[in-house]
């Protein structure tokens, strides 16, 4: 049997699979610390099933409250980011793309350093002992513990990055280093945002690894427990100690597979509806449909897998305007239950509204009796509305198309969605994500760029999966049951023949 | 006289991509460059070709090599700037004007890097009215422009001039220079007088483009909603007609690399799957579209590939197994259609054994 637990920025999700059958579900608000609430959810459904916690074989906990601390700016702690490259880059520094609060956010104490390498393997600029030493000092000196590092082709040579962090860790020993090339793929600054992303979380995922832990150990579950990451696979939970971005975007992923788990519906739109967005994606075939695009992320450009997802603010604990013209994007998150006007607070929310027209019954409806008749069906129209532009928006050309409406927030549509050929409400769809997190495999991804000419192409292939399967086993996977799901070769233009950069994804199920 | 600063950006990068035609690489980065060069040395002055005194002196200059490398090997503010300076040196004199190889991609771009760090305008044209992959192809070499005196830059400040016979030898020459300094360089190169310029350029396409950046963002959504907007902006070009051939799934894409090129075959097949397939081959650029033996569209017309759901153009490089996608035809300036540009530009001259015919003939 399998446990997934999925914490959302608003609610927390649990279930127990027994293969293919929910045999115990539950929905509660994400408490402040997290953890409590997911201590309670565990208890819920352990008790629900009847089930002891030693026939737990695995727990699978899809968590979005990395990305959640991006978006909203907090739980970052200052960095440090060295870019190797000069003397190419002159005047575009790392970050030089970022939205101002989130450069203000993170403070980091930005060094270019002379080094890296070209595509052939000849030096972008030999490595300056002297600067490297003074940079390693001006960080020591600042107290700095977190560093990023992002190296000109770092997915092919990786020396210039693995040196310099060496270097850092004899000098600052407890310091702890992001390298951009474990984010695989070209694209200097894209790797490096990544890599930046996830240094200033660094500190958090140790306290929210330690906290998930903490809480399955206290429940008896000592089995192997999993965390889902961007393209629906899973990593093991030390592994996100080291690469909390790689969590960005899980929580989308799995509710579209846990949507697809639940309809058996094999093409479909999925609208996620949540306590602070909504998400809408598109299942084709029973997987996400991918981003064709560089993806950002608290506007921030990153080349992370990632589900083609349009997020509004919309959800639950979304705020609305006095007349009802106006739902989010500001949302009062896990604050609703004191915050909402059905919950005695002072703010007026789309929860409050639900209750208010009398669609459902959450806290004291007596509270919103002083909102008048034409708010309330301003603000469903607005809601509704708001729903049905943007499912045209990702609906694939004039098609008729169904439309599962999974999340918590699904009981805010209360009338009919134009957009939608069918809506379907499953059952467990508040649900969704802690299922599609149960029901993640494991997968691994390299990248590189090769000369077909030094390397012959079966052997180049051949390489890059055995990179790609590494990965995967170091997060978990079953090396009997690994397969190479997608090979991409992509030729560049204008160089010598037979340069080309090859790109390996792995899958397996996960080992026991 | 107009002036291009940072609001423009977004929409000249967008609009770019489009003229691209699958070539000319991401212009994330070259419109990030542009963005700093804006904000270090100010908005750029953009000039109409026929406003530029018939003895002035200008040089196009564009990057030379792998889109890919330059994901990784980032240009520099000062960069352009000190390649323009490099080549006054070089000849011995001033430039007045910059001018731009290609509007397609990032090329269209690093014109006004140059002429922001130079304080000198940038020419509203450019050498092709589309991305084309060979220099003999600039509609500069096509009407008689020397490329030499020319002057090349790397990252690092290594510079390379040239003077060659031929504008096939000098392509062929730069490419091995763009090779050997780790693949991308900075190019001056086809330098000319008002004069020449005024019947060599392709004219206003660096503010069209512009323009249909705007209408690509105005209308963003499905490729069905975007002919109208298109066929409207087009009409009022140098541009021909533009159609919207072909909508569909990529469901094979397969390249190789043949005489330093991208080459090969995408095949997009319709939603409903009824009906042949539309193969297009590319070589870095959508070149030549084929519905069974029947020639959609081919090079010099416009062959767009953009994402269906949105209208975003897509790039040869990125594009990839189970796009949908749309697929648009536009009709390429009148000098293209001229038989000296044909002689350098025609089917025959990418492979294809066909004759060139028109988009709206066929």
């Amino acid at each position: 049997m399998r446990v997934g637990i999925d914490v959302g920025g608003t609610h927390t999700d649990a279930v127990i699979l027994n293969g293919d059958d929910v045999i115990a579900a539950t929905k509660s608000l994400t408490s402040a610390d997290v953890i409590s609430g997911v201590t309670a959810a565990l208890d819920e459904i352990l008790q629900q099933s009847g089930v002891s916690a030693g026939s737990i074989k695995t727990v699978m906990i899809g968590t979005t409250q990395f990305t959640n601390a991006i978006v909203e700016r907090r739980e970052l702690s200052k960095i440090a980011v060295i870019r190797i490259g000069l003397p190419s880059g002159r005047g575009m520094p790392p970050m030089v793309d970022w939205p101002r609060d989130m450069v203000d956010a993170i403070d980091a104490e930005v060094y270019m350093l002379h080094g890296g390498y070209l595509y052939n393997g000849w030096p972008v600029a030999d490595m300056r002992d002297d600067e490297v030493k003074a940079v390693i000092t001006d960080i020591q000196n600042k107290g700095i513990q977190n560093v990023a590092i992002a190296s000109a082709f770092s997915p092919m040579n990786s020396r210039p990055e693995t040196q310099v962090a060496e270097k850092i860790r004899a000098a600052i020993p407890d310091a702890r280093v992001t390298l951009s090339h474990s984010f695989g793929r070209l694209g200097l600054m894209e790797r490096e945002n990544a890599a930046i992303m996830n240094t200033t979380l660094l500190p958090f995922a140790d306290r929210v690894v330690n906290s998930f832990l903490g809480a399955l150990a206290k429940r008896g579950l000592t089995c192997p427990a999993f965390i889902s990451q961007n393209d629906g696979t899973l990593m093991n939970a030390d592994f996100v100690r080291a690469y909390p971005a790689l969590t960005f975007a899980s929580g989308p992923t799995n509710s579209l597979r846990g949507a697809y788990r639940l309809t058996g519906l094999e093409n479909a739109i999925v609208v996620d509806i949540g306590g602070t967005t909504s998400d809408i994606g598109v299942i084709q075939n029973g997987f996400p449909r991918e981003s064709n695009v560089v993806v950002n992320i608290g506007g921030i450009r990153t080349n992370f897998r990632m589900p083609d997802i349009l997020a509004i603010g919309l959800g639950g604990g979304s705020v609305v305007s006095e007349d009802g013209k106006i739902i989010g994007p500001r949302s009062v998150g896990h604050k609703l239950v004191t915050e909402g006007l059905v919950f005695g607070g002072q703010t007026l929310t789309a929860t409050d509204i639900l209750v208010a027209g009398g669609h459902a019954v959450i806290g004291d409806k007596t509270l919103t009796s002083h909102i008048g008749a034409g708010v309330v069906s301003q603000a469903t129209a607005t809601l509704h509305k708001m729903l049905n532009d943007n499912i045209e928006m990702m609906k694939p050309g004039g098609k008729d198309m169904p439309v599962i409406l999974v999340g918590g927030g699904a009981v805010l549509v209360t009338q009919g969605l134009n957009a939608a050929f069918k809506l379907h409400r499953p059952e467990n769809a508040d649900v969704a994500n802690a299922i599609g997190a149960a029901i993640a495999q494991i997968g691994g991804e390299s990248e590189r760029m090769l000369s077909y000419r030094q390397t012959s192409r079966d052997e180049s292939i051949a390489s890059v999966t055995r990179a790609a399967t590494e990965r995967a086993i170091k997060a978990g996977a079953d090396p009997k049951t690994i397969r190479a799901v997608d090979i991409e070769e992509t030729a560049v233009p204008y160089m010598d023949e037979g340069a080309t950069r090859v790109r390996v994804k792995v899958i397996g199920e996960l080992a026991t | 006289m107009k002036r291009i600063d940072l609001s423009h950006l977004d929409d000249l990068a967008l609009g770019s991509v489009f003229l691209a035609t699958g070539g000319g690489g991401d212009p994330h980065v070259p419109r990030l460059i542009t963005e700093q060069a804006i904000k270090t040395y100010g908005p750029v002055t953009l000039i109409a070709p026929a406003a530029l005194d018939d003895d002035a002196f200008i040089v196009p200059i564009g990057s030379v090599g792998a889109p890919t490398v330059s994901l990784e090997l980032l240009p520099s503010v000062d960069e352009a700037a000190r390649t323009i300076e490099a080549f006054e040196a070089h000849v011995g004199r001033k430039v007045d004007a910059v001018a731009s190889f290609e509007i397609g991609g990032g090329n269209s771009l690093i014109p006004l890097v140059a002429a922001a760090g130079k304080g000198i305008p940038v020419v509203d044209g450019d050498g092709m009215g589309r991305a084309l992959p060979e220099a003999q192809m600039m509609s500069y070499a096509i009407a008689g422009v020397n490329p030499t005196p020319a002057l090349a830059m790397d990252y690092a400040g290594n510079q390379a001039t040239f003077q060659t016979n031929t504008t096939e030898v000098y392509e062929r020459h730069i490419r091995s220079f763009a090779m050997a300094a780790g693949g991308m360089i900075t190019t001056a190169e086809h330098a000319m007088s008002g004069a020449e310029l005024k019947r060599s350029v392709i004219p206003g396409t660096l503010s069209f483009s512009i323009e249909l950046g705007r209408i690509l963002r105005e209308n963003r959504g499905q490729a069905e909603g975007l002919l109208k907007p298109l066929q409207e902006i087009f009409a009022r070009s140098i541009y021909g007609q533009c159609q919207l051939v072909f909508q569909g799934k990529v469901v094979d894409k397969a390249t190789r690399i043949v005489g330093g090129y991208d080459v090969g075959e995408v095949t997009i097949e319709r939603f409903d799957g009824l009906g042949d397939p539309l193969k297009i081959s590319i070589k870095n650029e959508y070149l030549l579209g084929k519905i069974d033996d029947r020639v959609i569209a081919s090079v010099p017309d416009l062959i767009v590939i953009v994402d269906y759901e949105t209208g975003t153009p897509i790039n040869a490089e990125r594009l990839r197994y189970g796009h949908r996608v749309a697929v648009f035809a536009v009709g390429c300036p009148d000098f293209y259609r001229t038989p000296d540009a044909l002689r350098v530009v025609e089917p025959r001259c990418f492979g294809f054994d066909i004759d060139y015919v028109p988009l709206e003939q066929l």
